[in-house]
C-alpha cells in the first residue's frame, strides 16, 4: 500500500508559474515572505529621502539634485560666501541653541520625572489612577495646541517669563517630563517592590534603600529616558518655534525650515545630517547603557525593553 | 543566638474591608522550626509579612522576646527574611548581596569580610562571591538569600515559600539541608508555605490556618494523626472523609451509623451524638475478601486500581454508596484484587476518628475549594479541642 503511494506521481498544477510565484509568497510552513517584503518597502521609503538629502551635504556644488563630487566644504569652509554648517553665524548659532536647550531640558526634566514616577509609584488611593493616567496627556496632546496654549500662558498670565531660551526651555521640560515619568515608571513596576523591601528587612532606612538598591536598578530607565528627552528636546520644532523671540533663539529645525523655505543650499543639509547623527547618537547610546545595566536579569522589563530599548 | 521567642496576639489585617488575618494567637518558642500551612489567601504570608514589619497591623500586637513590635519599621527588626523571589539585588554580585546588611550595620571592612566568607560557607557556596545573581541556579540564588538574611545573625529567620520556584528533585533535597541548618544555627525559622509534605519534613510544629484564621497548632504527626477539624483532616494527607450519625458513647468507643452500617471509632470527640463526619486515612484502611466478617467491616466493590509504584491506590465504592481510598503498598506479590471484585473494606476502630466540627471542606484537592470555605466556628470549636497548643 505504502508502496503504491511512494510510486504515485505528485500531480503537476496546470497553472504551474502563478502556483508557485503564491507558494513563494505564501508558504505558511516557510518564512513570512510577504511581510519580508512589506517591511523593507517601507525601510527604503523612509530612509532613502534621508540618505540623499545626507549625500547631497556632500556635493561639490550648490545644487541638491545634480552630483558634482565629494566635498567637505559646506560643514567646515571658513570662505564667507559659503554658509557652512561650522562657521555661519545663522548655523552655528542654531546648533548652539539646540544643544543648550537639549541639555538643560535633560538636566531639569529627568529628575522632576523620576521623582514624579516614584510619587505616582507609590501613591495608592483616591485620585492616583487619574494622575497616571493625566501624566499620559502631554504625550498625545497635539503639539500645536500645547504650543499655543504655552504662548498665551506667558503672554497673557506669566508675563514676567521672557520669550526666548527661557520659555522654550519651560515648554521642552512640560513635554518631556511625561516620557521620563511613563520609561521610569515602568521600570518601576517591572522591578516591584521585593527588592526595596528586602533591603529594608537587612536594615536599610528609607533614603538608603532609595540610594543603594532603587536608583541602581533605575538608573537604565533613567538614562534612557535622559537619551529620549535629549533626541525629541533637538528635533522639536513647533513649541520652540512659538516661544522663540525671534533671531537670538532660533533653533536647528526652526533654521533649516526658514533656510529651506528661503534658499536650500547643501549646508541645510549638513546641518539636518549633524542634528541626526547627533540624536542617532543620544538614543543609541541611551540603549546601550541600558542594555549594559539590564545584562543578566532574565525576562525582566520586557514592556520597558520595548519602550527605552525601541525593542531593537 | 539567645531567644527569638515569637509571640502573635489576637493579630488582624484588614485590606479595604477584607480581613486576610482574623485575629490568630500563636506562640513560637526560640529555636523553634514553625511552619505556617494553608491555601493560598489563608492569610500566611500576611501573617508573616507583619512579623517582617512590611504590613501593618490593623489591631493585635507581635512580640520579639516580650517586646512588642508591630509598629516598628521592618529596617529595625531583629528578623530577618527570605524571599519567595529571593529578591537577591541583581545590579550587586554575591559577596555585596551577602554583604549589605552588615553594611548597613556599619561593622568593619574585616569583620564583614570574615562574616560574609563564614555565611558563604554555611551555605556551601565559597568561591562565588563574584557572580552577579543573574549567573546563578534558582538553587544558587536561594542560597544566597539564606546567607544574605542568616550572615545577620537574627534572632528570628522568616522564609516565605522559599522553595517553592525550584523543580521537585532540588526541593526534596533543600528541604533536609534547611532543617539541618536551622538545627546548626539554632535560631527560629518560621516557615510559609502551602505544600503539605515540605510543612510535614521540616517542622517542629505546624499552624494550619485557613479563612485568616488557625484551624490546629501542633507537632506534624499530632495533625496528621489528630486532626481536630475537617479541614486540617482534607488539608493534611489523603484523607477518607465520611458523614455519618454518632449515636453515643459505649466503652470509650463511639457508635456511628453509616448508612445501614454500625461501626465503631475511637478516636476523636467520641462522646459527640448526632450527624458528625468521620475520618480514615487510605493507609489505615484494610481490605478484605468478601467473605470475612466482624466489627467495623462495610462490604464494597473495587472500582479502580491506581498503580503508584511504592504501592497501590484502590477506590472502593461502600454498599452504602460512598467511595473511599485504600493504600496497599507494594510487597511485590500480586495484587489480590481487581476493578469490579467484591471486598469487605475493614476500618479499624483505632483509625476511625470522629471530628468535633461537622464543617463541610470539599474533598477536592483544589486548594482555591478550601479558601472558598467559610468555617463558621472553627476558632470556638479549636478553642474547646484538646489537640491546640497554642
Amino acid at each position: 500500500m505504502s508502496q503504491t503511494l511512494a510510486r504515485r506521481p505528485a500531480r503537476e498544477s496546470e497553472f504551474g508559474y502563478t502556483r508557485r510565484l503564491r507558494g513563494w509568497f505564501g508558504n505558511q510552513w516557510g518564512k513570512p515572505r510577504f511581510l519580508v517584503l512589506v517591511t523593507w518597502g517601507y525601510i527604503v521609503w523612509s530612509i532613502v529621502p534621508v540618505l540623499i538629502a545626507i549625500q547631497f551635504s556632500f556635493n561639490n556644488s550648490r545644487s541638491l539634485s545634480i552630483w558634482h563630487g565629494f566635498t567637505l566644504k559646506w560643514y567646515t569652509s571658513t570662505d564667507p560666501n559659503i554658509d557652512s554648517v561650522f562657521h555661519s553665524a545663522e548655523l552655528r548659532g542654531a546648533l548652539e541653541q539646540s544643544m543648550k536647550l537639549a541639555g538643560l531640558d535633560v538636566l531639569i526634566a529627568t529628575p522632576i520625572g523620576v521623582l514624579l514616577a516614584l510619587g505616582l509609584a507609590r501613591w495608592r488611593g483616591r485620585g492616583s489612577g487619574a494622575s497616571n493616567f493625566l501624566m499620559l496627556f502631554p504625550l498625545v496632546t497635539p503639539e500645536i495646541v500645547a504650543g499655543v496654549s504655552l504662548l498665551l500662558l506667558f503672554s497673557q498670565l506669566l508675563t514676567f517669563v521672557p520669550f526666548g531660551t527661557v520659555a522654550q526651555l519651560l515648554g521642552h521640560v512640560t513635554f518631556s517630563i511625561s516620557y521620563v515619568v511613563v520609561i521610569v515608571r515602568g521600570r518601576l513596576f517591572s522591578i516591584g517592590p521585593s527588592y526595596e523591601e528586602a533591603a529594608a528587612d537587612l536594615g536599610a532606612a528609607p533614603a538608603t534603600r532609595l540610594t543603594r538598591v532603587l536608583l541602581p536598578l533605575l538608573l537604565p530607565a533613567i538614562v534612557a529616558s535622559a537619551a529620549i528627552v535629549f533626541a525629541i528636546s533637538i528635533d522639536d520644532f513647533v513649541i520652540s518655534q512659538w516661544l522663540s523671540n525671534g533671531a537670538n533663539s532660533t533653533t536647528v529645525p526652526m533654521e533649516i525650515y526658514d533656510a529651506t523655505r528661503a534658499t536650500p543650499q547643501p549646508s541645510t543639509d549638513g546641518i539636518a545630517t549633524v542634528i541626526m547623527v547627533i540624536t542617532l547618537l543620544s538614543v543609541v547610546a541611551g540603549v546601550l547603557v541600558y542594555r549594559f545595566f539590564t545584562r543578566g536579569e532574565s525576562g525582566r522589563g520586557s514592556a520597558v525593553d520595548d519602550v527605552a530599548g525601541f525593542g531593537i | 543566638m539567645a531567644g527569638g521567642e515569637v509571640e502573635v496576639v489576637d493579630l488582624v489585617k484588614e485590606f479595604n474591608e477584607v480581613i486576610a488575618v482574623d485575629g490568630i494567637n500563636l506562640q513560637m518558642p526560640g529555636g523553634e522550626f514553625f511552619s505556617m500551612l494553608g491555601p493560598s489567601g489563608c492569610g500566611k504570608t500576611t501573617t508573616l509579612r507583619m512579623i517582617a514589619g512590611f504590613e501593618e497591623p490593623t489591631s493585635g500586637q507581635i512580640l520579639l522576646d516580650g517586646h512588642n513590635m508591630a509598629f516598628t519599621p521592618p529596617h529595625k527588626r531583629n528578623v530577618n527574611m527570605v524571599f519567595q523571589n529571593y529578591a537577591l539585588f541583581p545590579h550587586l554580585n554575591v559577596f555585596d548581596n551577602i554583604a549589605f546588611g552588615l553594611r548597613r550595620d556599619k561593622r568593619p571592612k574585616a569583620e564583614i569580610r570574615r562574616r560574609v566568607a563564614a555565611a558563604l560557607e554555611l551555605v556551601q557556596l565559597t568561591g562565588f562571591e563574584k557572580r552577579k545573581p543573574g549567573q546563578m541556579s534558582g538553587g544558587q540564588q536561594q542560597r544566597v538569600a539564606l546567607a544574605r538574611a542568616l550572615v545577620l545573625q537574627p534572632a528570628v529567620l522568616l522564609l516565605d515559600e522559599p522553595l517553592g520556584a525550584l523543580d521537585a528533585k532540588l526541593r526534596k533535597a533543600l528541604q533536609i539541608e534547611l532543617k539541618e541548618l536551622q538545627q546548626q544555627v539554632g535560631i527560629t525559622f518560621i516557615y510559609v508555605t502551602h505544600d503539605q509534605e515540605e510543612a510535614l519534613t521540616m517542622s517542629d510544629r505546624i499552624a494550619v490556618m485557613s479563612a485568616g484564621r488557625v484551624e490546629q497548632v501542633g507537632p506534624p504527626q499530632a495533625l496528621y494523626e489528630e486532626p481536630a477539624t475537617t479541614f486540617v483532616a482534607d488539608f493534611l494527607g489523603v484523607s477518607n472523609l465520611m458523614t455519618a450519625t454518632a449515636q453515643g458513647e459505649s466503652n470509650g468507643r463511639c457508635k456511628v451509623a453509616l448508612g445501614e452500617f454500625k461501626l465503631y471509632a475511637s478516636n476523636g470527640d467520641v462522646s459527640t451524638t448526632g450527624e458528625t463526619r468521620i475520618v480514615i486515612r487510605p493507609e489505615r484502611v484494610r481490605l478484605e475478601a468478601h467473605e470475612s466478617t466482624g466489627e467495623n467491616r462495610i462490604p464494597g466493590m473495587v472500582e479502580r486500581v491506581i498503580y503508584l509504584g511504592n504501592g497501590n491506590q484502590i477506590i472502593v465504592g461502600l454498599a452504602h454508596g460512598e467511595r473511599i481510598q485504600a493504600l496497599v503498598q507494594n510487597t511485590g506479590d500480586e495484587l489480590a484484587y481487581r476493578q469490579g471484585d467484591p471486598v469487605k473494606a475493614y476500618l479499624p476502630a483505632e483509625a476511625l476518628r470522629v471530628l468535633t466540627d461537622t464543617g463541610t471542606a470539599p474533598l477536592e484537592d483544589d486548594p482555591r475549594a478550601h479558601a472558598a470555605v467559610q468555617p463558621a466556628e472553627p476558632v470556638a470549636e479549636e478553642a474547646s479541642s484538646p489537640n491546640v497548643n497554642v
